[in-house]
């Protein structure tokens, strides 16, 4: 595709790399204000309690102590990224080891840390409940006495007051479907609590200027949204707040969230000063907002053809003690929508409860929900192949995806090419050929995702000298965002990318930017960029024409020049463009918005297949090799496209075999990156990456989303390869030597 | 109590008054100012602190800055001459070796010690050298082809007047 096209497609180096390789970004925890103080929060080490006394004289009384705050201290409201559901300083009840119950700021943060170890709690123990489906049950412990009643609770009617949310998603009509099976399978899965692991904790540095202005530094990814929660939190008008946008140290679902944002705030009041709060990684692991464990019934019925006929599936996902993390309208999580897989299941009912526990309160990780579905999709897939005695890849052949078939929620699909990612991705592990040995097994699992929608918005402008500078304020988590928009402008004025400037705005730049995360920046932050440089394009076009006496459509843009399309003689440069507009009082200045409100018809597929090796005398599981076929539009930037694939599916892996973040009785265990392992460079096996172009996606230049592509399928790539091996089904995760050499011991004999 | 430290931080003397318990990642980024340097994990683990204390890796989180006093500091923003990139800046920007970029400037002080140390290193010593290194973005790949493209490229010589020309 990139043959057509000048620079999309071109492996262009990051924009912002000369400053990120020399330590001159800076992230929000290097913002340092001239007077800025340090604050701190002291956590709950009860996981269920009253509060019945906070004692607060002696930390007020150290010096460099400025304030010293708790919940009495702070308007009554409740916070939440959508449900209103937690309060900024416990008041009362604690529901979570690590939920902050005061806060202080001091000169330096040691004697934050000191004042905070002579905040005195009193506590009453309350009964507590951890496990999800415990939590259901009806003597158990009630976290909130009415869920229903919060702000922008979702309303569907709760089977019981420790359910968050709960979401149904029905096609076709089951019992007619499973009527019509000629065997049903029903299996259950468990997935683990996991942090995003973004190296950089959660910061925010909060500045209150003498006009009352209150302006906000955060590792934010979401804004605009931060400054409409910020203004319900401090209860201030919106045009009072300002976010500046920071580059963010990584995000992963993980960072959108006003964490300790209206903290910051209260104690900037009490004190006067600017305020920065930055977490440390045992409190991210302790009180982040990581991905929700879960436990997943799956029901299906094949028919005689080893046709999917029909299917039910119930996850039950931990949400923890508040549901305040989540960010979409049903407060739920969508990946439990993909409980149809890849496949054409006529007749499909799904059900999402997520669940009030005495847990850290859960929240958006990459791919919400969905790495936890398609692990027990695609090992449920090969568990009901292996039963009807075919073989994995042919059941799946059966079943897959084709145009014109509906999803569980009933949209339509177009341009599906699941087929195509299967065939590649088992071309490129070999399938067709022997196991080199025994012990040694292959797995294979798929995954198809939506391409993100929500808005955006572009101003570019012709600058004197012929140079673009080109405003957004779409945040990068790390992606290459704004490499992707410096390439799309380039592309449309064909002028070379090293002409244009890409400035990040902050909140005040436009009315709206729905942030990073569902996979929609290069759709729609790319198709903001795309209609201002195509709208900038007919306005150069203009003046030149007027200027070169020729008409419009005889010119054409092209090495940072307006030429005539036969006769070269006749150019114009984009410096005299820019000068003749300005005589002529022709603002080359354009904005554009685009917003995206319902999803495209087409997604993109993922194949992700695995070659394991499975040490039988410790149940040792060795990664030979990974490889992943992608479906995917036209390609931007493909350093960053593969380095988006590459990324996702070795957090994909770290998720399958070896994070976890282990609690018990509600405390964790894993508090620092010691304990919970994320992969290092050690840990990676060979890689195959096969890349199915297809321009037909709703981004600029045709182009899908791959950001939340490659982070699903390959833990049961890797479960269905080690079945493949050894014999051994681990249904879950992460799937450790310890279950493996377990579950070889009680099968007793070797394949 | 606090202590007077001297030390050269990337060629530069400085001299900084600090608590004896303040660490060294502290005293660079509030001391000094050079928030090149990130704190990560804060426990020796993720490696985002990492800068070379006379040329040697050392996890700034976990070192006190009273330990580098008499010693010579490297951080990430003493990679770069004023005109150009160390070739394996260069390199991580060429080949995508960063995407957030908060353990960049471990990585790169990292990998320039692994190249003064092991010039042309195998990809088996690019991992062994850098597994103290955590990355959440890229899965690593990128990082391994950049430390490779960076070691095919001419070094700059050690002495800040003569990089090698390119």
């Amino acid at each position: 595709m990139s043959d057509t096209h000048f620079v999309v497609g071109k492996p262009i180096g990051r924009v912002d790399g000369p400053e990120k390789v020399t330590g001159k970004a800076r992230y929000t925890a290097d913002v340092l204000l001239p007077g800025f103080v340090w604050g701190k929060a002291l956590r709950s080490p009860l996981p269920h309690a009253k509060i019945v006394r906070v004692e607060t004289a002696k930390a007020k009384a150290l010096p460099g102590v400025l304030a010293v705050l708790t919940a009495k201290d702070l308007p009554n409201v409740l916070v939440g990224r959508r449900m209103f559901d937690m309060p900024i300083l416990a008041r009362d009840r604690v529901r979570f080891i690590g939920e902050k119950v005061a806060a202080v700021a001091a000169e330096n943060p040691e004697t934050a840390e000191e004042a905070l170890q002579l905040i005195e709690v009193e506590y009453e123990d309350l009964p507590a409940v951890f496990d999800p489906v415990e939590a259901l049950r009806e003597s158990a412990p009630i976290l909130h006495e009415d869920p229903a009643a919060y702000a922008f609770a979702p309303q569907e009617t709760r089977p019981h007051r420790n359910v968050q949310s709960i979401h149904h998603t029905l096609l076709g009509d089951v019992d007619a479907g499973f009527r019509e099976a000629d065997r049903i399978f029903e299996h259950t899965f468990t997935t683990q609590l996991a942090h995003q692991g973004y190296l950089e904790p959660h910061a925010g540095m909060v500045a209150i200027d003498n006009a009352g202005r209150v302006q906000i530094w955060t590792s934010n990814k979401m804004p605009f949204r931060l400054k409409e929660l910020i203004a319900h939190a401090t209860q201030l008008p919106q045009e009072k707040i300002l976010v500046n946008l920071t580059p963010i140290g990584g995000d992963f679902g993980g960072k959108g969230s006003l964490m300790d944002i209206p903290l910051c705030y209260f104690l900037a009041r009490a004190t006067g000063r600017p305020v920065k709060m930055v977490m440390s990684y045992t409190e991210e692991l302790m009180a982040g907002n990581p991905r929700h464990p879960s436990v997943i019934t799956l029901r299906t019925g094949v028919g005689r053809d080893g046709r999917i006929v029909a299917r039910t599936a119930r996850a039950i996902f931990n949400g923890g003690a508040y549901a305040a993390f989540k960010p979409v309208p049903t407060v739920n999580l969508h990946g439990a929508d993909q409980a149809g897989g890849v496949y054409r299941i006529p007749n499909i009912a799904i059900e999402s409860i997520c669940v009030y526990t005495n847990s850290i309160p859960c929240g958006h990780a990459r791919a919400p929900g969905e790495p936890q579905m398609i692990f027990a999709v695609e090992s449920h897939t090969d568990m009901i192949a292996h039963d009807l005695g075919l073989d994995p890849v042919e059941f799946r052949r059966r079943n897959l995806l084709t145009d014109g078939d509906r999803l569980a929620n009933g949209r339509p699909l177009s341009h599906v090419k699941a087929k195509e990612s299967l065939d590649a991705a088992l071309e490129a592990i070999e399938w067709s050929l022997p196991r080199p040995r025994p012990f040694v097994g292959r797995g294979v699992a798929m995954s198809h995702r939506a391409i993100g929608i929500g808005e955006s918005n572009a101003k570019l402008r012709l600058e004197e000298d012929g140079s673009l500078t080109l405003l957004t304020a779409a945040p990068d988590t790390g992606t290459g965002a704004y490499t992707m928009l410096q390439q799309v402008v380039a592309e449309t004025l064909r002028v070379p990318p090293d002409k244009i400037t890409v400035k990040v705005g902050d909140t005040d730049s436009f009315e709206n930017d729905s942030g990073a995360g569902g996979s929609r920046v290069t759709h729609v932050a790319g198709q903001a960029a795309f209609q201002a440089a195509t709208e900038l394009r007919k306005r150069i076009t203009k003046v030149a024409a007027r200027f070169l006496e020729l008409p419009e459509e005889e010119l054409e843009l092209r090495e940072a020049r307006v030429v005539a399309k036969g006769d070269r003689s006749a150019s114009l440069s984009l410096a005299e463009v820019s000068r003749s507009a300005r005589e002529a009082g022709v603002a080359l200045d354009v904005s554009a918005r685009y917003s995206a409100t319902s999803f495209s018809s087409v997604t993109s597929f993922c194949t992700q297949a695995a070659e394991v090796e499975v040490d039988p005398e410790t149940g040792q599981v060795k990664i030979l090799r990974l490889v992943n076929s992608h479906d995917v539009g036209t390609v931007i930037n493909p350093i960053g496209h593969q380095g988006q694939i590459e990324g996702g599916l070795i957090q994909g892996m770290g998720f399958a075999v070896m994070e976890e973040m282990r609690a018990s009785d509600g405390r964790i265990e894993t508090l620092n990156l010691g304990d919970y392992k994320i992969p290092n460079i050690k840990d990676i096996p060979p890689l195959t990456t096969v890349i199915l172009e297809d321009a037909a996606g709703p981004g600029p230049y045709q182009a899908k989303s791959i950001g939340e592509g490659s982070i699903s399928p390959v833990g049961a790539a890797i479960a269905n390869a080690v079945f493949d091996a050894c014999g051994v089904r681990i249904t879950d995760l992460p799937l450790t030597a310890e279950k493996v050499f377990f579950a070889l011991k009680r099968k007793g004999t070797p394949p | 109590m606090t202590q007077r430290v001297r030390l050269v931080v990337n060629g530069k003397k400085c001299e900084v008054a600090v608590p004896t318990t303040r660490r060294l990642i502290d005293c660079l980024r509030y001391d000094l100012g050079l928030t090149g340097t990130k704190e990560g994990c804060a426990v020796g683990v993720c490696g985002a602190c990492t800068v070379l204390l006379d040329g040697k890796i050392v996890s700034s989180c976990l070192t006190l800055a009273v330990f580098a006093d008499g010693r010579e500091v490297t951080t990430v923003e003493g990679l770069a001459d004023d005109a150009r990139l160390h070739p394996v800046q260069q390199a991580f920007i060429d080949h995508g070796g960063f995407q957030c970029g908060i353990c960049t400037p471990g990585q790169l002080v990292a990998a320039k010690a692994l190249l003064d140390e092991i010039p042309h290193p195998t990809e088996d010593e690019i991992k062994d050298w850098m597994m103290g290194n955590l990355c959440r973005c890229t899965g690593y790949y990128k990082i391994i082809e950049s430390i490779k493209q960076a070691a095919a490229s001419p070094l700059p010589a050690l002495s800040p007047e003569g990089r090698g020309e390119q």
